[in-house]
């Protein structure tokens, strides 16, 4: 403490709360709150600017706390359970243990435990069943039941020797225990000379600033080192907001959106596409079907019947068709679009030339849910028509969105298998932690699929696989936190 | 997708050139074949192959038969001399209108490893499954040739034909096969709807097999010790029958062993005449290189396309006008059109070395009305405090019923769910909402939570999918209020006039409950979730919530999607 003190000034509530500190040695948090009839927060708020202030000093004690468990509690009241069958016996000797267990009141596990206690310390005999004491004036865990009560009397009490046993027997939990001491480093009578009381404030106020007394008041500095409380905004879902990036990135390079409904006809799932009526992927396994209603109604356009041919003889194609007898109720069934080309398929009708579209659609396969496949999930995929379009640009396609959209410049072309394209690519991309990885495919449309909807260009149809990209993007290894519930993860997940 | 399981040194031994394991994998793309997963120790390569229209390539053989053509090893159609083997197969009218084709051959001279042998059952196995249809198309069986006499019976037998099932000890009768057996219970089905049993016999009698269902137990056992073998696929399809023949016997060959050709002896009501099975006759398809040359942007002569086409174990003959025929090796049925060559001239060329152009199709971009109109409100809502979620629209049907104290709903119900969580889809939002707030009960409040996503509905005639907009408030402080200053605040910015009118709902507090109305048309709903719903979800605070179907603001641009 310097001999020559400097004036402080303090707010009248600060002076207040610092002769109430001075008038005892020490005084813990709580009891200043309890004197003060302050709240925490402006308690806490009051005493930083004593502290602030090297007047008073804030002492952290941790202590150990002896707390009795809920079977503490129930000791302490109904006495340990080997001294209640002590106690049993002095009055019912020799005893069997059913009937000991009706006097008693309380569970096997327990008595039992009780039991082997008594016989460890030689203080019972047990013949063919029969529980006996075995000397007549017999005490037990006198000193451990005197604990107990005391502990329940929230008294304080030695409990050293017994601390061990205590807590094997799980009667008592020993917590850590934080007391905030408040002392004076400066009493305020010392200091009192060097004070000036101040109308000082936190917060300024419409009224200060309006009628000038802000030039003479104080604002009280804050401590800049505390960690503000937890804040919660409205924020868009990350993985949401990742497919919005990704539409503005479509729409950037010239893509109209298309978008279609969930519950699809296998017409436009399948038959537009050029599926066959009895390829394996219209099977229970790999398509979820609607049991109610399980049909619609097929298109009463002209595309149905040119559909139609295409399977069964390649229509005006040159194609050798699927040659079987194409079933317009096998294609008017109910599924869940399996596949967000369906989206495409139904773009196809009346398609502008030339033209560019994508859908983001939410798609359904039967899989059983693991950290790479979900039964629910997001496609990303569209069309390209130009009369000048080319298996060359294909790949240029491919290339622009392996550069641009996933970001990935180290990709290789793979010859690939869709059922409606000819011929088919996989972009697949090395990543240098999992390493190949299918980000994406395109294909040329067969003629079977477009001539049935008048189209005489070639179609690109292409597909980004949204799921993984973001995965890769993010360091997300299971893919079902794409659709997460977790509320933590939702508020804190990072956007960069 | 078709998935085998193969060893990496028996690969390498069979092409005969040693290859790293990263160049193992560059060569089986060209056979569109991944490798999902070495298993060192096992020396097992799990190999995943996507093409569903090429069955053979669905085994070893078949895949090296095109690494061979991309190494310049082999060029061209494999080809093998076929003799007659004096057998032949009399087809019986009688399964005219159920698995009336059959196809057979005689292979000698077979010397198959332990681990050939396993792949041959493997890939048979996958062609029975996948393009045989669960064997429903197509079904394969094998016999040891030294117990066959000709000719074979190809005919139907009475239920109480006995014979011992493959795996058994004992004879049991053709019903008693479908109904107890295992291959019976898997595949019976398909005989049960002929009506019929069809039956394969040897000339004395015995028993070779119950197609598609389960071979004779020792004449139609396969092993190691096998040299000499009688090979056969029925089927419901011609075609199907004998391409999966070729593509056995090609296999066959492969190792080594000779193809002897069966005569199957076809009654007027199947097929007008006699056949002599392998069918190896050639198909072809002509080509203009021109129309290819665009289609693909590269250039191509005719000596160019022979070469490339060989490369792919095709043959190929150039003809006037820039044209070519090529010839189809008889294990392939895949070639429907010129498309198909397109894409082998290309693979052939390598698409790596192909490259991409800086293509341009110049048109103009944009969202759809709706999706604009969905970021408008998810933007209001986001800045209502509300935390976005993007939920499961195949949900648990006790989700949007019990869970929030609702009877049955008009929900569009799956047939094959895989499990009962994922069985309906969701008409509407709220419920999902409760859901993730009670999936949440440890994490601080306020939890201010909203979706703007799609819901399916139907009525009588139709099925449609449309987008609501939910916003749920959980907090001990949280009242009616905080829901309608929110749903006013989202139809003021949306400069859309609406009236909330007092109603009851089993999911919501009697007259805390109003229902959203806008001009005549009932679209939403808001309140204070009724307490019996928090307390079976175990959410111990009050939560408030509305849901607006987004269709019925008439300043918005979402319309329903109808499914038909």
């Amino acid at each position: 403490m310097s001999s020559v003190k400097k004036k402080i000034s303090l707010a009248p509530e600060v002076v207040k709360l610092y002769k109430e500190i001075s008038m005892k040695d020490e005084i813990s948090i709580d009891e200043l709150k309890d004197v003060t009839k302050l709240d925490h927060g402006k308690l806490e708020y009051l005493l930083g600017a004593l502290t602030s202030n090297n007047l008073v000093e804030r002492i952290i004690e941790v202590k150990k706390k002896v707390l009795l468990t809920e079977a503490g509690e129930i000791a302490a009241v109904n006495q340990l359970v080997e001294r209640r069958i002590l106690s049993v016996l002095k009055e019912n000797q020799p005893i069997n243990s059913s009937e000991l267990s009706k006097l008693l009141d309380t569970d096997n596990r327990e008595m039992n435990a009780g039991i082997g206690y008594l016989k460890k310390q030689g203080l019972i005999d047990i013949v063919q069943g029969q529980i006996s004491l075995s000397q007549k004036e017999v005490e037990v865990s006198k000193d451990i039941q005197e604990i107990l009560v005391e502990l329940s009397k929230r008294n304080k009490v030695d409990i050293q020797n017994y601390e061990k046993t205590l807590l094997q027997r799980n009667l008592i939990a020993i917590e850590d225990e934080k007391k905030i001491i408040i002392k004076a480093i400066v009493k305020f009578e010392e200091m009192k000379t060097n004070i000036v009381e101040t109308s000082d404030i936190s917060r300024l106020t419409p009224e200060m600033i309006r009628n000038g007394t802000w030039r003479k008041t104080k604002l009280r500095e804050y401590n800049l080192d505390v960690s503000p409380p937890e804040f919660f905004t409205g924020r868009k879902q990350p993985y949401a907001r990742f497919l919005d990036e990704v539409k503005q990135k479509l729409v950037a390079f010239g893509f109209q959106e298309m978008r279609g409904p969930i519950v699809e006809l296998e017409y436009w799932n399948f038959d537009a596409l050029f599926q066959a009526q009895d390829h394996p992927s219209r099977e229970w396994s790999d398509v979820y079907r609607i049991a109610k209603p399980s049909k619609g109604k097929l298109p009463e356009e002209d595309h149905v019947k040119l559909v139609q041919k295409a399977h069964e003889n390649g229509y005006d194609t040159g194609s050798k068709g699927w040659r079987y007898k194409w079933d317009p109720m096998k294609s008017a069934r109910l599924v869940l679009r399996a596949q967000g080309t369906s989206v495409s398929a139904r773009t196809l009708v009346g398609l502008p030339i030339p033209s560019k579209y994508f859908s983001i659609s939410r798609c359904f396969r039967p899989d059983t849910t693991d950290t790479t496949h979900l039964s629910e999930f997001n496609q990303a995929e569209g069309i390209v028509c130009d009369p000048s379009i080319t298996f060359r640009d294909l790949l240029g396609i491919l290339e622009t969105f392996a550069i641009e959209i996933s970001e990935a410049p180290n990709y290789t072309f793979k010859p690939d298998y869709y059922p409606f394209t000819e011929p088919s690519v996989e972009l697949s991309v090395k990543d240098p932690k999992i390493g190949h990885v299918e980000y994406g495919g395109a294909g040329i449309f067969r003629p079977e699929v477009t001539r049935p909807f008048g189209i005489d260009d070639p179609v690109i149809a292409w597909g980004l696989g949204v799921d993984r990209l973001f995965m890769v993007k993010y360091g997300i290894t299971d893919i079902r936190e794409l659709y997460s519930y977790k509320l933590d993860w939702l508020r804190s997940a990072r956007m960069s | 997708m078709v998935s085998i399981k193969a060893s990496y040194t028996k690969i390498l031994e069979f092409l005969g050139k040693e290859l790293s394991m990263e160049e193992l994998e560059d060569l089986l793309s060209f056979t569109k074949t991944e490798i999902d997963d070495y298993v060192k120790e096992e020396d097992m390569l799990v190999l995943d192959i996507k093409t569903s229209n090429r069955p053979d390539l669905w085994c070893v053989e078949g895949m090296i038969r095109e690494i061979k053509g991309i190494l310049d090893m082999e060029k061209g159609i494999p080809s093998y001399e076929v003799e007659q083997s004096g057998f032949s197969v009399k087809v019986d009218s009688a399964l005219a209108s159920s698995r009336p084709y059959i196809a057979c051959a005689i292979a000698k001279k077979i010397n198959l490893d332990d681990f050939h042998i396993k792949q041959l059952m493997q890939h048979s196995e996958k062609i029975d499954n996948s393009y045989g249809r669960k064997r429903k198309r197509s079904s394969i069986g094998m016999y040891n040739l030294s117990m066959i006499q000709n000719p074979v019976l190809y005919e139907t037998a009475q239920k109480s034909h006995k014979f011992i099932p493959l795996g058994y000890e004992k004879e049991m009768s053709l019903d008693k096969i479908l109904d107890e057996h295992e291959k019976g219970l898997e595949f019976g089905q398909i005989v049960k709807d002929y009506g019929i049993y069809p039956i394969l016999l040897s000339a004395d009698g015995m028993t070779l097999s119950l197609p598609p269902v389960i071979n004779s137990n020792d004449v139609g056992r396969i092993t190691e010790d096998t040299t000499e073998c009688l090979i056969e696929v029925t089927g419901t399809n011609f075609e199907t029958v004998n391409v999966v023949l070729n593509i056995l016997c090609q296999t066959m060959a492969d190792h080594g062993a000779e193809i002897y050709s069966v005569v199957i002896e076809y009654p007027p009501e199947i097929h007008k005449e006699h056949v002599i099975t392998p069918l190896l006759e050639l198909e072809s398809i002509t080509v203009k290189l021109d129309t290819v040359e665009k289609y693909l942007d590269v250039k191509i002569n005719a000596k160019k396309a022979k070469e490339l086409m060989q490369k792919r174990r095709f043959e190929c003959k150039e003809l006037k006008d820039n044209e070519i025929e090529v010839l189809i090796p008889p294990y392939r049925k895949d070639i429907l059109h010129w498309v198909d060559i397109a894409e082998e001239l290309a693979i052939a060329l390598d698409y790596n070395k192909i490259g991409p152009t800086k293509w341009t199709v110049l048109t103009t971009g944009g969202l759809l009305p709706e999706t604009e109109s969905e970021n408008v409100v998810r933007e209001i809502l986001v800045g209502a405090s509300g935390i976005e979620l993007v939920t499961n629209i195949l949900t648990d049907p006790s989700i949007l019923t019990t869970n929030v104290n609702l009877d049955k709903q008009e929900l569009v119900i799956i047939e094959n769910p895989v499990s009962q969580t994922s069985s309906v889809l969701r008409n509407q939002i709220f419920p999902n909402l409760i859901n993730v707030v009670s999936k949440n009960t440890h994490e601080p409040y306020p939890q201010i939570i909203f979706e703007v996503g799609e819901v399916v509905k139907m009525d009588k005639n139709d099925v449609w999918t449309q987008t609501n907009a939910a916003f749920c408030i959980a907090d001990a402080d949280a009242s009616f209020e905080d829901a309608h200053k929110r749903l006013h605040h989202l139809m003021k910015l949306l400069n859309t006039e609406y009236k909330i009118e007092n109603t009851t709902h089993p999911s919501f507090t009697d007259g805390r409950c109003g229902m959203i109305s806008i001009g005549d048309i009932q679209c939403g709903i808001i309140g204070e979730i009724n307490p019996l719903i928090l307390e079976k979800n175990q959410i111990w605070v009050p939560v408030v919530c509305f849901e607006v179907e987004l269709p019925s603001i008439p300043t918005l641009k979402c319309k329903i999607k109808k499914t038909f």
